[in-house]
Parts: structure tokens; C-alpha cells; sequence
């Protein structure tokens, strides 16, 4: 059975998902140390900034004890005292829902913002450690890859991934609107401070140059240096804004830095070539009177966030459209991993019936049939195994029928068992034979589920 | 339909074309004579250039004005008037047909373009980013476009007028129409380069530019207009001379 265990945003507060977070290098040793626990047979860390989160494959009958070793491996981690420290932020979910967890988590929709691209990227990461780690190997690998999968129909049948819900990107596509190619244009930072850098950055990934004019030229020159821009002193504001073509402004200042009659002179020199403000500055940095100069935009943050919002709302509503398509998928992987679960009873009832018909049949040659030449041998093998096909077809497909559609603890499958005389086995047991062993069969089963 | 719609422009000119040099096989009537085959030859070009520049302006969008008046254009071919009118021949003729058109062409693309630098301008400053504006280009390529289609233009336009008041000196023409169409001719020469000037001097772009585009395309469609109405005009006359 698939086991998550974690804590989110909607848990646990920042201090405490920072202690259990992993970086590049205590991944690689928390995930052996997890993939070392006998209870799981299969496990993956996760860790972004808004989520930690165990997702483990555990036998049946042994969910409790595997349920206790990620709880202490995690407090371990963490550095924490004991279990009990955790507990309150930690949530469980095993079986069905875990496996919608998993699906929903991958499709960002439960993300702090719903929609945002990274998580996919996060979880695929996570999913290629464990993999290189060798601690994904059956269905639980099977449930991410497919999880991969739905995050990319949600994203194409969807628009939950449309609309800017950011102040930066909400900047950068105002941007694009303005300039058909920023890499002919030069974006100016007015400002050090950390609330434009993010929209500086983004914005000046595509321009052709990014200065950056701060009261402080030190401060300016530090961050033009992290940033690979160049710093330019307070006293040539004028005539940066005469070179650059995008300004985002977010100094500290109490009176608009950037005033109607400094644009007028600036748009003179410009030759009238279109100036875009983006002002996040709390009180503003530039005059709103300049947006009504010609060839002059100003935006400031309310005019950004209401963007942002929009895009959130936006969002939101295609919440359901999403959420439908990833219970469809999760129904369509149960069934399918469900099916997986009478894979060991239809391949001990095949080999029973197999070594039975062909021991009848080597023994006849042996003896009565002695004479018989080798085509005719050959023949009366492929009738016997056509015999087989034939005979096991319609259990087989009825089984996997029934199991699909969640046979009850799988009491068809051992009826099968008791009727045939076959082996008994605990269902976890199968589950991981399933998986592991029998390839020829294993791939068969993998056709049925949708890639 | 936003993808399709520039392939089936793109479909539409060599078909106009072919109709073009069919149509003038078949009526024998020189494509450069006379203003329906004119207009008809007008609004194939300006759909041929949008075609040809439609990705290297990164302008896609001005197809939507460019097709309809390109079909504005046929029709009033077809419509308006008699084709067939008699022609007075002269040389310089076709030099003045030839070079009216590529630049009447060509101005309606920039006019296609200003029209909407305009939509997209109004758009930003009254900051609404949707509905419209996440479909037209962005501000600047279209403003980049309308100046290179002007560019382009005028010297053809410059060509039709100096050859066009030769011709009107050859024949000696002086009917009102004749005059007020010479009138317009020359005022939205004026304008275009007065566009041009304003914009390499003083640094008239954006609004200005598109609205002293818009005018001078203005000046050109009613340039048109006269001669479609003279077409017509002499078409009836010719009518109620050959009744009796």
C-alpha cells in the first residue's frame, strides 16, 4: 500500500518545513537511510520550501510499523527531540487517498499557489533521486511517472497554469507587450532595495542590459555585481532614463524620485521612444502624472496586483476541470494496480496447468508414443499449448476484470487459489512479485495503463 | 481560426492573381488600366505584402484589417462603375498606375498598423491588459512596421504624383473631379511626408505618427473614391450617348 507522510504550508509553519527540509547532499542521506528501513519497500523523499513529504510503498500488513519508521527517520532528520515534536504538523494518508495526494501534489493543485509550474519539476527531481538511490522499483515508481503524466494533461486541458500570479511576471508579460524584443532594450533598476529584484531579474534575462541606480552606490555596485549588471550613481537618473527603456522602481522614498517635468525633458532627448515604469514602490516613485505624457506608461502595484488577483481568480476556476480529470486518473490507476494484484495467482495458475499438461504429454512420448517423429512432436506441443490459452483465457480476463473493479479483498483470487491447489500468499507479497519478477507478464499488464 | 487565418490570405493571393492575369487575357484589358482593375490589383498587393511581412514584423494580427479592406477593395471593383471606361494612352501611363498601387498597397498596411498601435496604445493607458490587447502585437513592433510600410511607400507614392502631374499636363484634363482628385493626391503626399519628417526630426512616433498615417490614408481611399465615381460617371455617359 502507498504511504505519505508530511507537512506542508498547510501545516506546519516555515521554521519548522525549514529544519526538515533537504538540501542536495542530506538528501542523498536521508533517502539511504529511509531506503535501508525493512518496513518500506519502496520510498521517495520530497522537499520544496512548502512541502516535506515521505512517499513510501509498505506491505499490508505492516502500514503501522512502516508509518512508524518514517516518523522517526523524519524527527531524526530534523534534529528534533522525538516523535512528539512533530506530530502536530505531520499528516498521513495511505492507500487510495495517498495515491491522490500523490497525483494532486504533482498537478500544483495543492500548491500555495495553485498552478505554479515548479512543483512538477520538484517532484520529478525527487522521483530521479530515489530512482538513482534504487529505492523506486515497482508500483510505487509506476504511481509518479503516471502522476507526471496527469500534471501535464491538468496543465495542457486546463488553464490552471494560465495568467501571471506574480508581480514579476505580471511585469515581464507587460513588458513583452510593449517591446517585441527586450534584448534591443535595457531595463534600469532604480532602487536596491529586494522587491524589484525579482521583477529586475526576470525582466533583465531577456534585456539587452540592466543598470542599477541606488542612493547608496555601494549598495548598488554589491547587488549589480550578484546580478551581473552594471551600477550607475544616483546623480545620472536623468540620463538613464534617457538609455533605458524599462524602469522598475522601488526606492525608499517618501516623494516621487521620478517627476512629470524630468520625464518631459527625458522623452525630448528619447526622440519620443517608449518609456515603461513599472513603480513598485510603496509610497510611489514616480509621479502619476507621467503616465498621461505620450509614449510614457506607468504601472504601479495596484495596477500589478490587480493583474496578479485577476490571475489567481482565474485560476480558481479551473479547480474543478482539474480536479475531475486527476480523480479519473487516480480511479484509472487503482484499477490498474488493483489488476497488478492477481497478476501471482494468474501466473501460478497458468504454470500449474502448464507443467501438468506437458509432463502428461513428455510421458506419453516417453512411452506409448515413441515412434512418433519430431514435426509431430512439435505439433502436439503447440496443440497443448493453444489447449492452455484457450482454457485459461476466459478466468484470466474474468479475474482481472473483477480486480479492477476492486474485488473485495481479493476474494475471487483466492477462491482461484483454493480451487487450483495453488500456493497461498499474502497480497503485499504479490504485490511485489508482481512487479519485480515475471517480466513477460509485468509488460503485458503495463500496456493496459495509459502512458 | 487565428492560425488558419494568415494561410488562407496566404491562399487567397495567388488565387486573385491568377484571376488578375486571367481576367485581363480574356477582357484583353491591360491590368494597369483602369481603376476596377486597379483596386482589384491594389487589394492583391496589399495581401501579398502582409504575407510577405506578416512574420518578419512579428505583425500577424494587421491581417485582420489588411483582409477586410483588401476585400473592401474587390468589391468596389466589382461594383462600383462599369469597367472598360475609354483610357487616353499616354507612356507614362502605366509608370503611374504601376507604382499608385504598390504604394496605395503599401499604405494600407501602415494604415492596418496604426490602426491598431492605437487600439493597443488606448489599451495601456487605461490600463486594461485583456480581451484585445493579449492579441495584437506589442506596441513597439507594430509602431516599427507602420514606419517601414510608410518608408517603403512614399517614394512609389512620390513617383505616381510627379508622373501623374506629367500625364495631367500631356492631356490637358481639368474637370472638377480631375482637380479635387489631384488635390487629395497631393495632400496625403504631404502628410505621408510630413509623417516621415516629423518623426525623423522631432521624434513624432506612436500616436501622432498613426494618426497622421490614418489621415493620410484617409486622403488616398478618397483619392480612389473619385476615380471609381469618374469611372462611373463616364460609364453612364457613355450609356445615355449610345441609347438614341
Amino acid at each position: 500500500v502507498i504511504l505519505v507522510v508530511g507537512l506542508s504550508h498547510r501545516t506546519a509553519p516555515v521554521d519548522v518545513r525549514e529544519r526538515l527540509s533537504a538540501g542536495a547532499e542530506t538528501l542523498t542521506t536521508v533517502l539511504s537511510r529511509l531506503a535501508a528501513r525493512p518496513e518500506l519497500s519502496e520510498v521517495m523523499f520530497l522537499s520544496t520550501c512548502n512541502r516535506v513529504e515521505v512517499i513510501a510503498m509498505a506491505p499490508d500488513d505492516g502500514v503501522d510499523a512502516a508509518l512508524r519508521a518514517i516518523r522517526e527517520e523524519l524527527s531524526s532528520h530534523g534534529g528534533l527531540s522525538g516523535e512528539a515534536e512533530l506530530s502536530p504538523y505531520l499528516y498521513e494518508t495511505r492507500g487510495d487517498q495517498a495515491v491522490l495526494h500523490v497525483f494532486r501534489v504533482a498537478a500544483s493543485l495543492d500548491s500555495m499557489v495553485l498552478g505554479e509550474p515548479q512543483i512538477l519539476g520538484q517532484v520529478k527531481g525527487a522521483h530521479d533521486a530515489a530512482v538513482a538511490a534504487g529505492a523506486l522499483k515497482g508500483k510505487l515508481g509506476r504511481c509518479l511517472t503516471r502522476a507526471f503524466a496527469v500534471a501535464k494533461r491538468v496543465r495542457t486541458e486546463t488553464a490552471i497554469g494560465a495568467g501571471n500570479v506574480s508581480i514579476a511576471s505580471v511585469a515581464v508579460d507587460l513588458a513583452a507587450h510593449v517591446f517585441a524584443d527586450l534584448s534591443d532594450h535595457a531595463v534600469l533598476l532604480l532602487g536596491a532595495g529586494e522587491m524589484a529584484e525579482a521583477a529586475a531579474r526576470s525582466l533583465s534575462r531577456g534585456a539587452h542590459a540592466l543598470r542599477i541606480c541606488n542612493r547608496s552606490f555601494d549598495r548598488a555596485a554589491a547587488l549589480a555585481r550578484e546580478m551581473h549588471a552594471s551600477a550607475v550613481p544616483w546623480d545620472g537618473l536623468e540620463s538613464e532614463l534617457v538609455q533605458a527603456d524599462v524602469v522598475v522602481a522601488s526606492t525608499g522614498s517618501q516623494t516621487p524620485v521620478v517627476t512629470r517635468p524630468m520625464v518631459k525633458r527625458v522623452m525630448k532627448a528619447r526622440r519620443g521612444r517608449i518609456l515603461l515604469f513599472v513603480d513598485i514602490a510603496v509610497p510611489r516613485n514616480v509621479e502619476p502624472a507621467v503616465h498621461d505624457i505620450d509614449n510614457v506608461y506607468v504601472y504601479n502595484v495596484d495596477d500589478l496586483e490587480h493583474e496578479v488577483a485577476r490571475g489567481l481568480q482565474a485560476r480558481h476556476a479551473e479547480r474543478d476541470a482539474a480536479e475531475k480529470i486527476v480523480s479519473a486518473e487516480v480511479a484509472q490507476f487503482l484499477a490498474w494496480s488493483r489488476g497488478l494484484d492477481v497478476q501471482p495467482t494468474l501466473v501460478a495458475m497458468r504454470a500449474k496447468a502448464r507443467a501438468l499438461l506437458f509432463a502428461e504429454l513428455e510421458r506419453t512420448l516417453a512411452g506409448r508414443l515413441r515412434h512418433l517423429p519430431e514435426g509431430d512432436r512439435a505439433a502436439l506441443h503447440q496443440m497443448l499449448e493453444s489447449v492452455l490459452n484457450k482454457w485459461l483465457h476466459a478466468p484470466t480476463t474474468k479475474l482481472r476484470a473483477r480486480a479492477a473493479d476492486g474485488d473485495a479483498g481479493g476474494e475471487l483470487a483466492e477462491t482461484v487459489r483454493f480451487l487450483f491447489d495453488l500456493p497461498q500468499m499474502t497480497a503485499a507479497r504479490e504485490g511485489e512479485r508482481a512487479t519485480n519478477g515475471d517480466g513477460g507478464e509485468g509488460e503485458e499488464e503495463d500496456e493496459r495503463l495509459p502512458h | 481560426v487565428s492560425r488558419w487565418a494568415p494561410w488562407l490570405v496566404a491562399l487567397g493571393v495567388p488565387l486573385h492573381a491568377a484571376h488578375i492575369v486571367v481576367s485581363s487575357l480574356v477582357w484583353h484589358v491591360c491590368p494597369v488600366e483602369g481603376i476596377h482593375f486597379a483596386m482589384s490589383v491594389v487589394s492583391m498587393l496589399a495581401a501579398l505584402t502582409y504575407v510577405i511581412a506578416r512574420s518578419r514584423f512579428r505583425i500577424d494580427v494587421v491581417g485582420a484589417f489588411v483582409a477586410p479592406l483588401a476585400l473592401t477593395f474587390l468589391l468596389a471593383s466589382r461594383f462600383v462603375g462599369i469597367a472598360g471606361a475609354p483610357k487616353l494612352r499616354s507612356a507614362i501611363l502605366p509608370f503611374h498606375v504601376a507604382s499608385n498601387l504598390l504604394g496605395v498597397a503599401l499604405f494600407t498596411l501602415a494604415f492596418a498598423s496604426a490602426v491598431a498601435y492605437l487600439v493597443q496604445e488606448r489599451h495601456l493607458k487605461r490600463k486594461d491588459l485583456h480581451g484585445v490587447f493579449e492579441r495584437l502585437p506589442p506596441l513597439d513592433a507594430l509602431d516599427r512596421a507602420e514606419h517601414r510600410f510608410l518608408v517603403a511607400g512614399f517614394p512609389l507614392l512620390t513617383i505616381g504624383i510627379v508622373t501623374g502631374t506629367l500625364w495631367a499636363h500631356e492631356v490637358e484634363a481639368g474637370g472638377a473631379s480631375e482637380i479635387a482628385r489631384a488635390a487629395f493626391g497631393y495632400a496625403s503626399w504631404g502628410l505621408f511626408g510630413l509623417v516621415l519628417l516629423l518623426r525623423a526630426a522631432a521624434g513624432w512616433r506612436g500616436r501622432r505618427a498613426a494618426y497622421g498615417t490614418i489621415a493620410g490614408f484617409g486622403f488616398t481611399v478618397i483619392v480612389l473614391v473619385l476615380y471609381l465615381v469618374r469611372d462611373a460617371t463616364t460609364a453612364a455617359a457613355l450609356a445615355t450617348a449610345v441609347k438614341p
